[in-house]
């Protein structure tokens, strides 16, 4: 892997590009051959009439992507996705921060450590079970229902199953982690002197918080957010199981193309709008974010 | 404020164990199907210990996982570093690269990689599944590790080497220790992600090999017992043992930082 | 008759021959084979410790398990794992769809004896039938109908009951457009397999929009929502209904409706590539004989047996053989083989309907 030296001032005989390339190629080379390869294929399986096995005649289409156009309910569907995904990341958000922010200044040494490990045990536990528990907990005179009845006997049911919500409080308790540790990533670096040198020149605790805290917290806000709100658009389990009739999705729609209709290139070109819809919604809120939270 | 904060905090974490709670109480509950109210037994325990195919199930899971964790870690920290640390062109095409893995559904990438691997030759077994639970957790990993970077302060690695220290030096005594915390969490959620993963051990395994979530997925058109609970029970218990003696032994103050 | 006795003992002798002298000439691995790969749902019959252990002891032949979760999964797997498996669980409205592609090889019943004792309107039955030869043998049929229950609903008798005032907010479906637009072709009087007007279904599916209150996609899921009594009436297994009674003790009743349940029919069948082919027939035989299906229906809890001889063989009282009445089977529609653009239709308008229901 020698590259030829340039006029660059390079240390140890390595030019930058030659270390940067050395970084990078592992990691995508991976990717290239366990994911975007097989994603290829599916990208044009998503232009023919019909996945190429068999003996079957196969030929080219685009109509895979007038899905909206000709299927006009899924719109509503798709929108609906992309709530659930902005409400799931918005609760994260505003219970995750403060949580990171509660576990980096609130605790020290040992105890924040084990802290830190709690928070994130949940996650190994198997997913499908987790929802489950959550059916017993959330449904009409369930253990939710218990626990307020313990102190307060003649309560009435607060039972959310089977409704949109139930999909939330299911999905937020899947991503909150993510949101709680990255941002505990960002906002464990503050210097408490900083903090405290901004109240001692009489800044008050939301100028604070807005002009040092939430800008170095924001790559940690970023980062969780790319990890909750992208899987949440396309997420299938908690919505069957918790959601009742509520629980269409547009990535239950995908997996019913798969599953039931057989019907793999409609799947994948269902995949594929909403890769693009995701990558747009992060290409215009990272731009609106790079004017307010960078410090200059 | 720090009473606040705590208050908080455990408030959060209350609402992060109460459906684990439920499941590790299921498994000391009678009823096949999670009914209420609660009769205490350790029958599903007893079940379990004579439930082979579950126990070599949640064996390879865990092994997987652990082969997963470490991979993903190290070859998702090295692209972290360079992605936050260096400018170069196509950088912000290779961080949107990191989107597709997480945006397609588990389904639709799982079945990819069924075709592409049967049309290569890559086949089914072990090796692709590590394959295929490794790639996916690399993404999580760069963008953990990345979120830290992004905090970490450059002008200590400037100022060491600019005290005479090596490059490959100054990473080790000044980066390292303060990308720990960062490195820390990318392994558990890369051990999360494996351990959790249904679809691609379910397309890729050879047919006989399962692990744990292909069990429990692949059981539910009929039914799975409350033995699924006492396996996750148990493999929580275990977590909580070794965090508390990794908490007890570490001094290097793992995941707190500089302090 | 006894020329015909004869004809057909001189045929088993000589298929009987012909496919061991063809098996041990073109499949040298065959007669070494002590394992063979069988791929079915988790949990369904093939997949029982002690009968695996029976069929050890009579063949010494061991047997392993690869699991699908959706018809279109069994299909991909056998697409792209040749020579991987050696029986395939096919419902046998797939099962032409999957020998066109010349995945699976025709089935000589002269080497599964048990098929004599298969029902003729369930072995013949053109859903197995691919450029005129039989390529599954019946296993298992049942029915989806209404789940029901009993304190609650005992006697309903048409599919209208999902639909009345007495069930708001106490139905559960099945998450299967074949089904679903199935019942209200039911409604309709029309064919389940091709319904004349999709429009009228997808409007009568819709108008239950206030009844719905979940859509299941696994039994497991029904059998934890029915217990804490989130609905009383459903569309259900009929082999599911009897487990559920038997083994959960649920109060649930299956009845078939006036308008007629949907039938499905399994078979067994052996892919084109299969390694141990003579082991995959011994396999599918011994799953067709009456004494391993009577203790699974009796001990586990099973569809219908497509064996006439494996239902008398039942107990008068066993809920299975009380469900699955033999005489249901002539007038029984059975889910068949459709066109993909078909099968994406009722799956586009069952997207539809639950698209409606969440809105």
């Amino acid at each position: 892997m020698s590259e030829p030296q340039s006029g660059a001032p390079a240390r140890r005989g390595l030019s930058p590009g030659a270390v940067t390339a050395a970084l990078v190629t592992p990691a995508y080379l991976w990717l290239t051959v366990a994911i975007f390869l097989p994603l290829v294929a599916m990208l044009v399986f998503s232009f023919l009439t019909a996945a190429p096995f068999g003996n079957r005649a196969v030929e080219f289409t685009g109509a895979h992507y007038l899905v909206f156009y000709n299927r006009p309910y899924l719109v509503e569907v798709a929108l609906r996705s992309l709530a659930l995904g902005a409400w799931t990341t918005g609760i994260c958000a505003l219970i995750g921060l403060p949580a990171a922010l509660a576990l980096s200044r609130a605790f020290r040494g040992r105890t924040r450590e084990v802290l830190f490990f709690l928070v994130i045990l949940p996650f190994w536990t198997n997913g499908l079970v987790r929802v489950f528990s959550w059916t017993m907990v959330l449904r009409e005179n369930g253990i939710l229902d218990d626990i307020v009845r313990a102190f307060w006997a003649d309560a009435p049911s607060i039972g959310i199953l089977y409704s949109y919500p139930a999909i939330v409080v299911g999905l937020v308790h899947a991503y909150l982690p993510y949101m709680i540790l990255t941002c505990y990533l960002s906002v464990v670096a503050i210097d408490d002197e900083i903090l405290e040198a901004a109240r001692s020149l009489g800044a008050r605790a939301p100028v604070v918080f807005g002009k040092i805290v939430l800008p170095l917290a924001a790559p940690g806000l970023i980062a969780g957010s790319v990890l909750i709100f992208v899987p949440v658009i396309g997420s299938f389990m908690e919505p069957r199981i918790l959601g009742g009739t509520a629980g269409v999705t547009i990535g239950t729609v995908i997996e019913d193309q798969f599953t039931q209709a057989f019907n793999w290139p409609l799947g994948s070109a269902l995949s594929f709008i909403m890769l693009a819809v995701v990558l747009v919604v992060f290409a215009v809120f990272s731009r609106a974010l790079r004017g307010r939270l960078t410090l200059s | 404020m720090t009473a606040l904060g705590k208050l908080f905090l455990f408030a959060v974490l209350g609402f992060l164990y109460l459906p684990v709670a439920v499941l590790v109480a299921m498994a000391f509950n009678a009823s096949p199907l999670y009914a209420l109210p609660f009769e205490f037994t350790t029958h599903w325990f007893e079940e379990l210990a004579g439930n082979d195919k579950l126990l070599a199930a949640t064996r390879n899971s865990v092994l997987i996982a652990i082969l997963t964790t470490v991979l993903a870690t190290v070859i998702g920290a090295l692209a972290a570093i360079a992605l936050s640390r260096r400018r170069f062109r196509g950088r912000t095409l290779l961080r949107l690269l990191l989107l597709p893995p997480i945006a397609i559904p588990w389904l639709i990438i799982g079945t990819a990689m069924l075709v592409f691997f049967f049309w290569t030759g890559i086949g089914r077994g072990l090796h692709a599944m590590v394959l295929g639970h490794v790639a996916l957790a690399i993404p999580y990993v760069v963008l953990v590790v990345g979120a830290g970077l992004n905090n970490t302060r450059i002008d200590l690695e400037e100022a060491a080497m600019s005290l005479g220290s090596t490059p490959l030096h100054a990473f080790f005594a000044v980066t390292l220790p303060l990308l720990m915390p960062s490195l820390i969490a990318a392994a558990l959620f890369a051990f999360a992600v494996s351990l959790d993963q249904f679809v691609i051990s379910y397309f890729l395994a050879t047919p006989g090999v399962s692990t744990l979530p292909v069990e429990i997925y692949t059981s539910i058109r009929k039914g799975f017992t409350p033995e699924v609970n006492a396996v996750s029970s148990l493999l929580l218990a275990a977590s909580m043992i070794l965090i508390i003696i990794f908490a007890r032994l570490t001094k290097v103050g793992g995941v707190s930082g500089r302090r | 008759m006894r020329t015909l006795v004869d004809r057909r003992r001189f045929n088993l002798l000589l298929g009987a021959g012909v496919a061991a002298g063809a098996l041990g000439t073109r499949m040298p691995r065959a007669r070494a084979a002590n394992k063979i790969t069988v791929l079915n749902w988790q949990g369904y019959g093939t997949d029982e410790a002690w009968a695996l252990k029976l069929f050890a002891e009579q063949t010494g032949i061991e047997v392993v398990h690869d699991y699908f979760n959706s018809e279109q999964e069994m299909f991909t797997k056998l697409r792209t794992n040749p020579g991987a498996y050696d029986v395939a669980l096919i419902n046998s409205a797939w099962t032409s769809r999957i020998a066109e592609e010349g995945l699976l090889d025709p089935i000589d019943f002269n080497t599964v004896p048990n098929s004599a004792d298969l029902d003729p309107l369930l072995r013949d039955s053109s859903n197995f039938a691919f450029d005129g030869k039989p390529y599954g043998v019946a296993w298992v049929w049942g029915m989806n109908g209404l789940g029901v229950r009993k304190d609650k609903a005992a006697g309903a008798q048409s599919l209208e009951v999902l639909w009345s005032p007495e069930a708001v907010g106490r139905v559960a479906l099945y998450d299967d457009a074949i089904t679903e637009v199935g019942i209200a072709a039911l409604l309709f009087g029309e064919s389940i397999n091709d319904p004349k007007d999709m429009k009228a279904i997808v409007e009568k599916l819709k108008a239950m929009k206030p009844n719905v209150k979940l859509i299941w996609s696994s039994e497991d899921q029904w059998n934890k929502a029915f217990s804490a009594g989130e609905f009383d009436y459903s569309i259900y297994w009929s082999g599911a209904a009897g487990r559920s009674q038997k083994t959960f003790k649920l109060p649930v009743e299956f009845i078939v409706p006036t308008e007629g349940a949907i039938g499905w029919l399994d078979g067994l069948s052996v892919p084109a590539s299969a390694p141990n082919k003579a082991e995959a027939l011994s396999f599918i035989n011994y799953m067709i004989d009456p004494k391993f299906y009577v203790q699974w229906a009796t001990e586990v809890g099973a569809p219908a047996s497509a064996n006439a001889k494996a239902m008398e063989e039942l107990p008068a009282d066993d809920p299975q053989k009380l469900i699955h009445k033999t005489e249901y089977l002539k007038n029984l529609q059975f889910m068949s083989p459709m066109p993909d653009e078909r099968r994406q239709a009722f799956v586009d308008a069952w997207e539809e309907v639950k698209a409606f229901y969440a809105s």
